[in-house]
């Protein structure tokens, strides 16, 4: 065969086999990625509407410590009076102009976390009731795929997202880290020995991990029983 | 401009460069020269570890023009396309990675460039792209995985001509994060040295960190 021939056997290959390899761990992890980096720019936006807003409406501005009921009040138009308040003129559209901003990152955001839970709902049913959306994104996310979460081992899980603390701990014998990306969750927050209770739930993760893969049965509301036996830890 | 040791790479101040096969396409954003009638571009020798190893003064790389090389970890094309340029229009690069997310790159530079093919496959099982490639006499391997040695000799058996050459960059933290590097690195060349002829070695510091560079020639 000439080379002019493999090459383009070759070129049309490769291409089919990428247009094949899109699956919902791709999808899922660039959902986590956007929502992450969402969060981010709309704290620092809204930061921006605060010191444009204060301005205008320094008591309200105060007042309202939640940034999305912030975003809300800018754009109802507050009719309060202020007294140390400035008329803004001109720039009153450009307030609004930074709160339409803020309220569509908002919107987005709202979007992605719903189409998070569904998505995952199917994909992986069991770690989505025993971990929540977020956490189980963000597992999938380290561990690259369902199937190497599926095929590892629950130490792992317990691991995975604190990689810089392991090395650590590997290379010069610093403590090792109790927890990665799983510390998020209630269970580990609410328990004092956050060494045991991260143990124990990553061990029912990978059993979940486990059902979802291999399209085994939904058991976990089985699997939360059986860390409220063992933790002694009502949801 | 002057060609560093007839690796038909060239100097100039410091800086290396390959004589370009493509007509104003730079798609790394990489400064392109024009000398004499002729397009360089430049390679970065902070980001290939080839370009690396030949500022750090490499006596041989074996890569000649019209040259069949096999390329094992071709990432986004960076380093194999000036490989490409280095071989010229009668030779060819095969580039091969695992991940789809950089082929994506890849195979656009690949359709500008007429000697470069990509391949997706996994380098770890050499029998799998036995069809697709053609004898190679040159196999560049930088795959930072566990079993980097392993895998370069499995594929310097199964796809390189005899007397042709292998270079392997050697990640050593991906063989083993608690050792220390230079121990991997002695360890690797005697398992290089009991099958073939270790023609140089290079470590990369500092321009990358904890990576050796080795060329080995096929008896």
């Amino acid at each position: 065969m000439s080379i002019k021939k493999l090459r383009e056997m070759n070129l049309a290959e490769t291409k089919k086999a990428i247009k094949n390899s899109v699956n919902e761990d791709i999808i899922v992890i660039n959902i986590i990625n956007t929502l992450e980096e969402i969060e981010k720019q709309t704290n620092s936006l809204v930061m921006r509407l605060r010191d444009f807003y204060k301005l205008k409406h320094p008591e309200a501005e105060s007042r309202i410590s939640d940034n999305e009921g912030l975003v809300k009040n800018v754009l109802s138009g507050n009719k309060e009076k202020s007294v140390m308040g400035a008329n803004l003129g001109d720039d009153e559209e450009t307030l609004q102009k930074i709160a339409l901003m803020c309220k569509e990152l908002y919107d987005t955001k709202n979007f992605l976390t719903k189409r998070l839970e569904s998505l995952l709902q199917k994909y992986a049913p069991n770690m989505n009731y025993l971990a929540g959306a977020t956490i189980t994104a963000k597992l999938i996310r380290e561990a690259k795929s369902l199937r190497k979460l599926a095929t590892g081992k629950s130490s792992t899980i317990q691991m995975l997202g604190a990689e810089k603390a392991l090395f650590r701990h590997l290379k010069s014998g610093a403590n090792s880290p109790k927890h990665g990306v799983i510390v998020n969750h209630q269970i580990i927050q609410k328990n004092k020995d956050k060494g045991k209770a991260a143990r124990i739930l990553a061990d029912k993760i990978s059993i979940a991990a486990k059902l979802d893969f291999f399209k085994g049965e939904f058991k976990a509301p089985l699997l939360v029983k059986e860390i409220e036996d063992k933790l002694k830890w009502k949801k | 401009m002057e060609e560093v040791n007839k690796f038909r790479v060239y100097k100039q101040r410091g800086r290396l460069y390959t004589k370009s096969i493509t007509k104003n396409f730079s798609p790394f954003g990489e400064k392109v020269v024009r000398y004499k009638g002729n397009e360089y571009r430049e390679a970065n020798y902070e980001r290939s570890k080839l370009f690396a190893a030949i500022k750090k003064g490499l006596s041989q790389t074996g890569i000649k023009e019209g040259h069949k090389v096999l390329y094992l970890g071709s990432s986004h094309g960076y380093t194999p396309s000036f490989v490409s340029d280095i071989v010229g229009k009668g030779g060819v690069v095969f580039c091969l990675d695992f991940a789809p997310t950089v082929m994506r790159d890849l195979v656009i530079i690949c359709e500008k460039r007429e000697n470069m093919i990509p391949l997706l496959a996994d380098a770890t099982k050499p029998e799998t792209y036995k069809d697709k490639v053609l004898k190679s006499d040159i196999l560049y391997q930088d795959i930072a995985q566990r079993e980097q040695v392993e895998t370069f000799i499995k594929n310097m058996e199964m796809h390189l001509k005899p007397g042709g050459f292998g270079l392997l960059t050697l990640k050593a933290r991906s063989v083993d994060v608690t050792r220390k590097p230079k121990e991997i690195f002695n360890e690797t060349m005697s398992v290089l040295k009991e099958r073939y002829a270790v023609v140089d070695y290079r470590e990369l510091d500092p321009y990358e960190k904890d990576h050796a560079f080795f060329v080995v020639k096929k008896k």
